[in-house]
C-alpha cells in the first residue's frame, strides 16, 4: 500500500498502534522515502511510546542523511520509480514501494524478521542491585562467597581439610584443601610456595620445581580458588603437591544450540566520540546488516565501551571527537539505529562508559538509558549471562584480560591471541580473579564475577584484538573495536583489529568473520 | 687570598680544633659504637673524589686540572686520561667507561655525595643489529642525588670516552625508544619527575642517544607493552634511567651543548632540536590537526615551552605584522600540577602580574626572586620571606626574598581610591578593602638568574637605576643632582621629571611612566579626548587635581595603564597629572594637539597580539618627551611549597636509638618496654630483640654494648657464618664471610634484653629521675647491619631537653635555604661588638662599623638562624652540656643561658642527598621562617634557594652523636649523613651555579638596553662581573657588590597564609578568592586547574585504591594484601579493617563540584565530576536503601 500524503500515513500509522504529531507526519510525507522513513521512525520511538514524535523522525532524517554517502544504504538501493525524478518531494504524492523489501537490488534487502522467533534471556544483571556500602565486612562477603560457590565446584574432588585442621595434624600424611591462592612465591631453591586461604585460615603449599604441576604455577593468580592434594611435611608445616585442581569447564561439556539456523554478531569497544572512531566502517558494518547477506543475523552483542567517554586518561579531551559525554551517546545512539530494527540488541558497559570502574559495573542509568532508548536494546550489568535462542553467552568487557596477560607468561597469554588469555577465565571460572592489581573490584553481597554456569559462548573486548577459539566446547570470542589505532596503543605497540564483526552461528556456533575496514 | 680570609678559616678553623679535642676525649671515655670522633675533616674536593671513588691517581691528576679549567671540562679531559690508560687500571673499554663516568659524576658533584657509588651500577658493552658495539651505562635510584647537571654530564662524559675508545654508536630499536617512552611515563605516575618529558620528547632522545641508558628496576609496576625485550632485562620501570633521561638529558640539554659544542669527536646536533622544541617535525605521527584547535586560551601547546625558553627572535610568528615591541612568549609550565590553596599569582605574561625588573639585591643570589613585602601582604600573606614560587622564567622555581627599594602592588580599594602601596604599613591598612589588585608590584630577579639558565635576557622594566644613566647619557651631571640635597632621584616631583626630560632629552621618570603598552592606541585617543574634556581644579595642601568625567572607558584606561586616581561616583581625580597629560600629547592647559590621523601608520599598527594594542609609539609621537615601556616582561608565577624552619622528627619522634620491638606500644615507650610481658609468666621488661652481638676480648663476655659490662673494656662485633656457626673475623677490607661455607657471616641475633635493666641503669649513670621529662622514645628495631643500639643515656638527656634524634644520633633543625651578602647588626639581633668579635670590622663602603644599622659584608661560612632554630639550638646545647657532664664525666661546652651567647658557635649545615656537612658560624637571628647564608655556603651544601630545604646541627652534637653504625643497611642509607665535613670552603669546589650571581653594584646601560634585543646572557657577560669571574683571586671571598638594598631580610608576613590557614578547603577558598582579585588571573582557569591537576587526580586516585586496597589490623598492624577470609587477624585475632574508607574516597567529591559550578569550569570537567560523583554513588550506595530525600515524604 503506498503512501499518498499526510491521510494515508496516518492511517498507516493508526492500524500500528500509533498516534502522532502533525509535523511529523508532515516530515514523513516530505521525506524521500516515505515508507522507510516511517518504518525506521518508528522502530526510533521510545518503546510503549503511543505519539509518534516530531523528533524521533527527524532523528532518522539526520542518521538518513549521515549515511547517505554509503551506496549499501537499503533507502537509496532500492529502485522506486515513481520518485526516482522527483526532487521535490511534495510533488511526488502519488507513491511509493510498498514495502522495503518488495523489489530487489544489490545487494538484496534482507527480509524482516519474525520477532516470535526470537527470545533472549538474561540471568544475572545486577543493575539496580548494588548493595554493597563499602565496608570491610562487603569484601570478605564477596570472598567469603567466591571460595564458598567455586570451592563447591571443587570440594568433591579433594578429600578437602580446613587449614586449621591441617595445622593440627600430625606429619606425613596425605592432606587436600580448598582454597583462594593467597600468595605465591619462589623459594631460594627455585620451587614454588602456594599459600592456599579458607575460611579458617592459611596453609602454605610447596610445589617442587621438577613436578608436573611447576608449569601451572605461572599460569596462577592471586585470589583465583583452587584445590591440592599432596603430603604433608614431618613436621606438619608445610605440604608438597602432588596434585592440583582448577575449577575449569568439564571437558565433558556439550554446548546448547539453537533451533534453527539464527546468528548473532558480536562486538564491542565502538568508542564513539573518539577522533579514531571508524564511522565509516560502521556505516558499512549497519549497512551489511539491511542487506540479504545478513538475513540470518538477528542478535547483536556488544561488550562494552560504546564510547569513548571523558577523563579515561590525562588529557584525553585533545582526543576526543565530541567532548560531551551525553552528545557521545546521543550520537551512538544515532549509529545504533542505523542497525536494522528487527535485531535483538544487548549491551554491557565497559571502562569507557559512564558508569562506574569497579566490577561488576550495573547496567546505564536512567538518564543514559533514556538517550538510548531508539533501538530498544537491552542494557545489562557487566558481566552477564544473557540467553539467545538457548545459546548461554556470558558477557564481560574484559579489564582482567590485560592483567592475565601482564601475568602469564607470553606463550599463555598475549595480546595477539586474546582467547587463549579468555581460556584461563574460563578455567578459573571466574572472570576476574585477582584482587588488588589492575582490576578494581566493588564489593557486593555476593560475587557477581563468578562463571558459575558454563556459558556456551564467552564473549569479551576491551584489548581490541580480535580472537576466538574453543576450550572444552566453549566458544570464546574476543570482539576487536571500531576504533582506529590511538597514540596510546602505539606508544604502548598494540595494533588493534579494527572494524570486524565476528558473526556466530547460534546452531553450529561456528564463527565467520565479516570485515568492514 | 686575602690575609683577612685566611685569618677567617682560622679563626673557625681553630675553634673547630678545639671542640674536637674535647669531643675525642669524650669519645674515649663514652660507650660509643667507636671511641673517637666519626667525621673526618676533608683536605679538598680531589681528596674527597679520590676517596669515594677508590681510584689512584684521580686526586692528583684532578688539582693539577683544576687551576686550567672548570670541572666539567675537567672531566672530559679525565675521560681523555681513562681512555688512554693514563688514569685507572682498567683492562676494557667497558671499564675504562665506566671509570669516566663515575669520575665525572663524582667530580661534578664535588665528592659530597654517594651517587657516583651508588647511582652506577656498571657499563657493559653490547652489540648493535649490524654487529658493531656501543656502549651501556646501568643507572640506579641514587643517581638522583647527582642532580640533573651531572647526571646529563655523565652521558656526554660516556659518549666522550666510547668515541676515544673506538666504539660505535647505540642505534636503538624502534620498540626499544617506544619502551623508553612509556617508561619514563610510569616511573613519572609511579615516583614523580621533576620534569615531565612528553612522549614525543623522550622518543626523540632515545632515537639519538649515542649510548643506551640502562638501570636496574626501582619499582614494582611494569610496563604494558614493549616487555621482554632482548637487551632490557627488566619489565618494570629503572628509576636511574629514567632519571637521566627526563631530567638529565631532557631538561639540561642547554647546559649539555655548551660541551658537545666545544668537543670535536663527538657531535650531538639534536640538541639544538631538544632545545627548540622542533623534534615534531621529526615525527611523522605528531598530527598537526591537533594543534588547530589549541586557541583555548590557556594555549597548552606542547612544543612552545621548551622552545621559548631560548627563544632569541622575539619576531619569529609575527611575520605578518608591522614589527612590535620586543616581547617574551608565554609560557604556561609552571602552572602544571597546580594544588589546591596554593594561588596563582599571574598567569603567563599577564598584564597586572610581577613585572620583571632587573637587579640583585643583598639577600638575592641563585633561584631566588625579589619581592615588594606589600605585595607579599596583599596577596592576601601567600608569599613569605623563603615561600617557594612556581615561575615562568627564568628558571622554574625561585624563593622568595623581601625586598622594599622595588615597587609594590597597585590596587583599586572599595572606595574607588587606586593606590599604588609601597609601603608595608599600609598594605596592612587597605587590605582589607582591596576590590581588585590592577598590578603586582615588581619582580626583581638577578642577571646571574639568566646566566644560570642560559635564557635569553627578557625586556627590562623601565626603573630608576636605568634612568638615572639615560639622563647621564644624555650629557647630565648626574653626581651634582645625587649630591644636592633637595633632590631625590628616585622619588621626584612631578615638574622636576618634566623638566628634566625636556631640558636634558632624557625619558621621562620611570615614577611617571605609565604602563601606555597595555593600552590599545583606539583607547589612548579616547583617553586623550577625555582628558582634554576635563578640568584642573585646586586640590587644597595637595596642589591641583585633574578632574575627569567618570565613564566605563575612562576608568579602564587608567586602570590598564596603572596611575593613582580616585574614583568617585560622577568624576576621576588624578593628582600629580602633568607628565601624564604630557604623555597624552596634551598641552598644560588640556589642549589637544594631535589627532588619530595625525599619527604614523606605524605607530596606529603597533602591537603584540594584534594590530595596534600599544599605544606606546603613539605615546612617543605625541608627547614631548620620550617615554619607554614601563613593563614589558610580566612574570608568570604561582605558589609552590612553603617555607619552612621546623625541628626535624623522625616520625614518630625518637629520642634513643634503642630498640624495643613491640614492647613500647604505638608510642615505643621505653618506660612501658620496661613493664611490658607478654604473658603472666614473662618477666616483665625482658623483651626479645634483634640485636648486634658483640663479645669483649679480654674477658670473653657476650653483651650487645660497646663496653664490657665486666671488666669496662671495649667490645668487638661477634660474627657467626650463619651456615656453621663457627666464629668469624673481619679481614683487612672490612668483609666477614665464612671460609668454610663461603657467604657472609652476621653478629645479629634474637637476644632477650632486659630493657628495665638497661634502662634504670641508664637512668642511674646520668643521675636522672623519671620524672625528669615526659616520655622516652625509642625505635621499634634497628635497620643497621650490624645493629648496634645507642647508649640510652643520650636518649634520656635528649628526652630531658625535648629534643629528638635522626637516624644518625644526631640533632637537627630543618630550614628553608635563603641567601644573603651583606647584613646589618640590627637586622639580625645582634650588637656590632658582637659582630666586631667574629672579625667584622668595616662595613660594605670601607668605614669603620661603629652603628648598628650599617651593612657589613658577610663571611662565606658565617649563618643566620631562624628564631626557632636558635630556640631549638639552645636546647640541644643544654643537651650536649648535660651529655657532657653527666654521660661523658668532663665539663660543660656552650653554657648558654642567653640566645646571644650561640653567636658565634659553630654549626653543621648539612643537605639531603649529600654525605658530607659543612662548617657554618652562627651570626644573627631573624625573625623569618628561613636560614639565611652566604650562598657559597648553601653551594657548597650543594643547595640552590629556590625553596630547597635542609638541616644544621650543633657542632659538638654531630661530632659526639653521630655514628656510621646507626646507618640504615639498604640503598641510599648513607645519604643525608655527614660522612665526611668540610671545614673551609674554597669557592672553586663549590656547586658551580652560585658561580653564576652577579657581583656588581649596578648594572650598565647597555646591559638594560641589550635586554631590549633580547640578548643570550653571555653576549654581556663583560659588562656585568659574575662570582665565576672573580674564582681564584684575593677577591674570591669579597667583594659581593648588591644593586638594590632592602631594609631588613624579615619583612612581610612572618609565615605564609599557606601554614596558617586551617584546613585544606580554607586554603582552597583563600587561593579562588585572591584569583578573583588579581587583575592577572583568570580564576575560572585556577578552578580547572585545581580540579584536574588536585581534585580528579585525588578522586581517582583514591576511588583506584579504594577498589584494589589491602587492609590492616588495628590490633597488631598486620597488613594482608586482601580482606582475610577470616574476617578477624590471622595474626592476633584483632579486628581488621580497611585502609582506604569511604570518607578519604570522597571528600573532595562535593567541592570539586561546587567549585566547578561556581567558577564556570568546562562542561568536559563537570561531566567527570558528574560521572565519578555517580560512581561513588554506585559504588557506596545501596540502590534498595538509597538515602531518601524530604521530596519523598511529600
Amino acid at each position: 500500500m503506498p503512501l499518498e500524503g499526510p491521510a494515508r500515513i496516518v492511517s498507516e500509522l493508526t492500524s500500528r498502534g500509533y498516534n502522532a504529531d502533525r509535523e511529523a507526519v508532515t516530515l514523513i510525507a516530505t521525506a524521500d522515502d516515505p515508507a522507510g522513513v516511517l518504518e525506521r521512525a518508528i522502530d526510533a520511538a521510545p518503546e510503549n511510546a503511543l505519539v509518534l514524535r516530531t523528533e524521533d523522525v527527524r532523528t532518522v532524517l539526520d542518521a538518513q542523511t549521515d549515511t547517505q554517502p554509503a551506496a549499501t544504504e537499503p533507502t537509496s538501493a532500492r529502485q522506486d520509480p515513481p520518485v526516482s525524478t522527483g526532487t521535490s518531494p511534495d510533488a511526488s504524492p502519488q507513491g511509493e514501494g510498498s514495502t522495503p523489501v518488495e523489489t530487489g537490488g544489490s545487494p538484496a534487502p534482507r527480509t524482516p524478521l519474525d520477532p516470535s522467533r526470537q527470545s533472549i534471556d538474561v540471568a544475572n544483571d545486577m543493575t539496580g542491585q548494588s548493595t554493597g556500602t563499602g565496608e570491610y565486612e562487603d569484601f570478605v562477603a564477596v570472598f567469603r562467597d567466591r571460595l564458598e560457590r567455586l570451592g563447591g565446584k571443587l570440594r568433591g574432588r579433594v578429600n578437602h581439610r580446613p587449614a586449621t585442621a591441617i595445622q593440627a595434624m600430625p606429619g606425613g600424611g596425605e592432606v587436600g584443601m580448598v582454597g583462594l591462592v593467597n600468595d605465591i612465591r619462589s623459594t631460594a631453591s627455585g620451587h614454588w610456595l602456594i599459600e592456599l586461604e579458607d575460611a579458617t585460615g592459611t596453609f602454605p603449599w610447596l610445589v617442587m620445581k621438577d613436578r608436573d604441576y611447576a608449569d601451572l604455577v605461572d599460569e596462577l593468580l592471586c585470589d583465583e580458588v583452587l584445590a591440592m592434594e599432596g603430603t604433608l611435611s614431618d613436621d606438619a608445616g608445610i605440604a608438597f603437591v602432588d596434585s592440583m585442581y582448577f575449577p575449569d569447564v568439564p571437558r565433558t561439556h556439550q554446548p546448547s544450540t539453537a533451533d534453527r539456523h539464527v546468528q548473532a554478531a558480536l562486538i564491542s569497544d565502538v568508542h564513539v566520540g573518539s577522533q579514531e572512531f571508524m564511522h565509516d566502517a560502521w556505516n558499512r558494518f549497519t549497512d551489511w546488516l539491511h542487506t540479504e547477506d545478513a538475513q540470518h543475523v538477528e542478535y547483536l552483542l556488544i561488550a562494552g565501551d560504546m564510547v569513548e567517554g571523558v577523563g579515561i586518561y590525562p588529557n584525553q579531551d585533545e582526543e576526543l571527537d565530541i567532548i560531551d559525554i551525553y552528545d557521545q551517546y546521543e550520537r551512538f545512539s544515532e549509529y545504533l539505529k542505523q542497525v536494522p530494527g528487527d535485531l535483538e540488541i544487548v549491551m554491557i558497559p565497559g571502562n569507557h562508559d559512564a558508569v562506574r570502574l569497579a566490577e561488576p559495573q550495573p547496567g546505564f542509568d536512567e538518564n543514559l538509558r533514556e538517550i538510548m532508548t531508539a533501538h530498544d536494546a537491552q542494557i545489562v550489568s557487566n558481566p552477564a549471562m544473557v540467553t539467545v535462542e538457548g545459546v548461554s553467552v556470558l558477557m564481560y568487557h574484559g579489564v582482567s584480560l590485560d592483567e592475565v596477560i601482564a601475568e602469564l607468561p607470553a606463550e599463555k597469554a598475549s595480546y595477539d591471541d586474546p582467547h587463549k588469555a579468555m581460556y584461563h577465565l574460563l578455567k578459573k571460572r571466574h572472570v576476574a580473579p585477582q584482587f588488588g592489581g589492575h582490576t578494581r573490584l566493588a564489593p557486593e553481597e555476593k560475587d557477581h564475577l563468578i562463571i558459575d554456569e558454563v556459558p556456551d559462548i564467552f564473549h569479551t573486548g576491551h584489548v581490541h584484538k580480535l580472537g576466538f577459539g574453543k576450550y572444552h566446547n566453549v566458544l570464546a570470542i574476543n570482539s576487536g573495536c571500531w576504533q582506529a589505532q590511538t597514540d596510546f596503543q602505539k606508544s604502548v605497540n598494540i595494533d588493534p583489529d579494527s572494524g570486524y564483526a565476528p558473526i556466530v552461528d547460534l546452531d553450529t556456533l561456528e564463527v565467520t568473520v565479516q570485515k568492514f575496514a | 687570598m686575602r690575609a683577612e680570609d685566611e685569618r677567617y678559616f682560622e679563626t673557625l678553623e681553630s675553634q673547630l680544633e678545639e671542640a674536637m679535642d674535647v669531643a675525642e676525649t669524650a669519645k674515649q671515655r663514652g660507650d660509643d659504637p667507636k671511641p673517637e670522633v666519626e667525621i673526618p675533616v676533608a683536605k679538598d674536593m680531589a681528596d674527597r673524589v679520590e676517596n669515594i671513588l677508590g681510584i689512584d691517581g684521580v686526586a692528583e691528576r684532578v688539582r693539577e686540572l683544576e687551576g686550567q679549567m672548570s670541572r666539567e671540562e675537567a672531566a672530559l679531559a679525565l675521560a681523555e686520561d681513562f681512555a688512554d690508560g693514563s688514569v685507572g687500571d682498567y683492562e676494557t673499554k667497558a671499564g675504562k667507561v665506566e671509570g669516566a663516568v663515575r669520575t665525572a659524576v663524582a667530580l661534578l658533584t664535588e665528592g659530597v655525595v654517594a651517587a657516583p657509588i651508588e647511582g652506577i651500577d656498571k657499563v657493559e658493552i653490547l652489540t648493535n643489529d649490524d654487529g658493531t658495539e656501543f656502549v651501556n651505562v646501568y643507572y640506579a635510584g641514587p643517581i638522583r642525588s647527582a642532580g640533573g647537571t651531572a647526571q646529563a654530564l655523565s652521558v656526554l662524559v660516556a659518549d666522550y670516552t666510547r668515541a676515544l675508545v673506538g666504539l660505535e654508536t647505540y642505534e636503538a630499536r624502534q620498540e626499544e625508544i617506544e619502551r623508553y617512552a612509556e617508561e619514563v611515563g610510569l616511573y613519572d605516575k609511579e615516583t614523580g619527575l621533576q620534569y615531565s618529558p612528553k612522549d614525543e620528547e623522550t622518543k626523540f632522545i632515545a632515537k639519538h642517544l649515542p649510548i643506551m641508558l640502562d638501570g636496574e628496576a626501582t619499582g614494582d609496576e611494569e610496563v604494558s607493552g614493549f616487555r621482554d625485550l632482548e637487551r632490557v632485562d627488566t619489565n618494570s620501570a629503572r628509576g636511574g634511567m629514567c632519571l637521566v633521561m627526563a631530567e638529565g638529558i631532557a631538561l639540561k640539554a642547554p647546559k649539555i651543548q655548551r660541551y658537545t659544542s666545544q668537543l670535536d669527536e663527538i657531535d650531538w646536533p639534536w640538541l639544538q632540536d631538544l632545545i627548540d622544541g622542533t623534534y615534531y617535525d621529526d615525527e611523522a605521527s605528531a598530527g598537526e590537526g591537533e594543534d588547530g584547535d589549541g586557541g583555548d586560551g590557556d594555549g597548552e601547546g606542547e612544543g612552545d615551552e621548551e622552545a621559548n625558553a631560548n627563544d632569541s627572535s622575539p619576531d619569529s610568528g609575527a611575520d605578518d605584522r608591522p614589527p612590535g615591541p620586543p616581547r617574551v612568549e608565554p609560557a604556561t609550565k609552571f602552572l602544571r600540577d597546580l594544588i589546591a590553596g596554593r594561588p596563582v599569582f599571574s598567569h603567563p605574561c599577564a598584564e597586572g602580574g610581577f613585572r620583571l625588573r632587573y637587579g640583585r639585591a643583598r639577600n638575592h643570589g641563585f633561584a631566588t626572586a625579589g619581592v615588594h613585602p606589600a605585595s607579599m601582604h596583599i596577596l592576601d600573606d601567600f608569599l613569605a620571606t623563603g615561600t617557594q614560587i612556581k615561575t615562568e622564567r627564568p628558571g622554574k622555581a625561585a624563593g622568595v626574598i623581601p625586598v622594599d627599594s622595588i615597587e609594590g602592588p597597585t590596587v583599586r580599594l572599595a572606595n574607588g581610591d587606586v593606590r599604588q602601596i609601597d609601603d608595608v604599613e599600609e598594605a596592612l591598612e587597605v587590605r582589607n578593602g582591596i576590590e581588585k589588585i590592577l598590578d603586582a608590584g615588581e619582580y626583581l630577579v638577578n642577571y646571574g638568574e639568566f646566566v644560570e639558565n642560559n635564557h635569553a635576557l627578557a625586556p627590562a622594566a623601565y626603573a630608576v637605576e636605568w634612568w638615572v644613566q639615560d639622563l647621564e647619557a644624555a650629557g647630565t651631571d648626574v653626581q651634582a643632582l645625587e649630591d644636592d640635597p633637595r633632590i631625590d632621584l628616585e622619588d621626584p616631583p612631578a615638574e622636576q621629571v618634566l623638566e628634566w626630560a625636556l631640558e636634558y632629552d632624557a625619558p621621562l621618570h620611570p615614577k611617571y611612566t605609565y604602563q601606555w603598552h597595555d593600552l590599545s592606541v583606539v583607547a589612548f585617543d579616547g583617553l586623550a579626548e577625555a582628558v582634554s574634556d576635563g578640568t584642573v581644579e585646586d586640590g587644597g595642601a595637595g596642589g591641583e587635581t585633574l578632574v575627569l568625567e567618570h565613564t566605563d572607558a575612562v576608568r579602564e584606561a587608567l586602570e590598564t595603564i596603572v596611575i593613582e586616581h580616585r574614583q568617585r561616583p560622577d568624576r576621576i581625580e588624578v593628582d600629580d597629572w602633568d607628565p601624564f597629560v604630557r604623555s597624552l600629547g596634551l598641552t598644560a592647559d588640556l589642549e589637544r594637539t594631535w589627532s588619530i590621523e595625525d599619527l604614523s601608520e606605524r605607530a596606529r599598527a603597533w602591537g603584540v597580539h594584534e594590530d595596534g594594542d600599544n599605544a606606546i609609539e603613539a605615546v612617543n609621537e605625541v608627547a614631548p618627551v620620550a617615554v619607554r615601556e614601563r613593563a614589558p616582561t610580566r612574570i608568570g608565577t604561582r605558589m609552590g611549597r612553603p617555607e619552612k624552619s621546623e625541628r626535624r622528627d623522625l616520625s614518630p619522634p625518637v629520642h634513643t636509638l634503642f630498640p624495643i620491638g613491640e614492647a613500647g606500644g604505638a608510642q615505643r615507650n621505653v618506660a612501658d618496654a620496661g613493664k611490658y610481658a607478654e604473658t603472666m609468666s614473662d618477666t616483665p621488661g625482658v623483651v626479645e630483640l634483634e640485636i648486634g652481638r658483640k663479645r669483649c676480648e679480654a674477658c670473653g663476655e657476650e653483651t650487645f654494648k660497646n663496653r664490657c659490662p665486666e671488666c669496662n673494656e671495649r667490645t668487638v662485633p661477634d660474627y657467626e657464618c650463619p651456615s656453621c656457626e663457627s666464629r668469624v673475623d673481619p679481614d683487612e677490607a672490612g668483609r666477614v664471610e665464612c671460609d668454610r661455607c663461603e657467604i657472609e657471616a652476621t653478629c645479629v641475633e634474637y637476644t632477650e634484653v632486659d630493657v628495665h635493666e638497661v634502662y634504670r641503669d641508664a637512668l642511674e649513670a646520668v643521675g636522672e629521675r623519671e620524672n625528669a621529662f615526659e616520655i622516652l622514645k625509642g625505635v621499634k628495631g634497628l635497620t643497621s647491619t650490624t645493629k648496634v643500639p645507642e647508649p640510652m643515656e643520650k636518649g634520656i638527656l635528649r628526652a630531658k631537653h625535648d629534643v629528638s634524634t635522626f637516624k644518625d644520633g644526631t640533632v637537627r633543625y630543618d630550614m628553608t635555604d635563603l641567601p644573603v651578602t651583606a647584613v646589618r647588626a640590627s637586622e639580625l639581633d645582634v650588637t656590632v661588638g658582637q659582630l666586631e668579635a667574629l672579625g667584622y670590622e668595616e662595613d660594605v663602603h670601607g668605614e669603620p662599623l661603629t652603628h648598628a644599622d650599617q651593612l657589613v659584608e658577610l663571611k662565606v661560612q658565617d649563618i643566620v638562624l631562624s628564631d626557632g632554630a636558635a630556640e631549638h639550638m639552645m636546647q640541644t646545647a643544654d643537651f650536649i652540656d648535660d651529655l657532657l657532664e653527666q654521660y661523658y664525666g668532663l665539663e660543660a661546652f656552650y653554657e648558654i643561658d642567653d640566645r646571644q651567647e650561640l653567636v658565634g658557635e659553630l654549626v653543621f649545615g648539612m643537605a639531603p642527598h649529600t654525605s658530607a656537612a659543612t662548617v657554618g658560624r652562627v651570626i644573627g637571628f631573624t625573625s623569618a621562617a628561613v636560614g639565611y647564608a652566604h650562598p657559597f655556603f648553601h653551594a657548597a651544601k650543594r643547595r640552590n634557594c629556590d625553596g630547597d630545604e635542609d638541616c644544621v646541627m650543633l657542632l659538638m652534637d654531630g661530632l659526639l652523636n653521630f655514628s656510621i653504625s646507626f646507618l640504615p643497611d639498604k640503598r641510599g642509607g648513607r645519604m643525608d649523613a655527614p660522612l665526611v665535613m668540610s671545614s673551609r670552603i674554597d669557592p672553586s669546589e663549590i656547586d658551580d651555579e652560585a658561580h653564576n650571581m652577579d657581583v656588581v653594584s649596578r648594572y650598565p646601560r647597555e646591559f638594560y638596553e641589550a635586554t631590549l634585543e633580547q640578548a643570550d646572557p653571555g653576549d654581556v657577560e663583560d659588562i656585568v662581573e659574575i662570582a665565576e669571574d672573580t674564582l681564584g683571586t684575593d677577591h674570591e671571598y669579597t667583594g659581593f657588590g648588591h644593586t638594590h638594598d632592602t631594609t631588613d631580610i624579615a619583612m612581610g608576613p612572618d609565615l605564609s597564609a599557606y601554614k596558617t590557614l586551617g584546613s585544606m578547603m580554607d586554603k582552597m577558598d583563600a587561593q579562588l578568592e585572591l584569583a578573583r582579585k588579581l587583575e592577572a588571573v583568570d580564576e575560572t582557569d585556577v578552578a580547572e586547574r585545581v580540579i584536574e591537576y588536585h581534585f580528579l587526580p585525588d578522586l581517582i586516585g583514591n576511588l583506584r585504591a579504594f577498589s584494589r586496597q589491602e587492609t590492616r589490623c588495628l590490633d597488631c598492624g598486620e597488613k594482608f594484601r586482601r580482606m582475610p577470609l577470616t574476617e578477624v587477624c590471622r595474626e592476633c585475632g584483632g579486628r581488621v579493617n580497611l585502609t582506604v574508607h569511604k570518607g578519604s574516597v570522597n571528600k573532595y567529591m562535593q567541592t570539586a563540584i561546587d567549585v566547578a559550578e561556581e567558577y564556570g569550569c568546562r562542561d568536559y570537567t563537570k561531566q567527570r565530576l558528574e560521572v565519578l560523583e555517580k560512581s561513588l554513588e554506585s559504588v557506596f550506595e545501596n540502590d534498595k536503601n538509597k538515602q531518601s530525600g524530604i521530596a519523598d515524604f511529600m
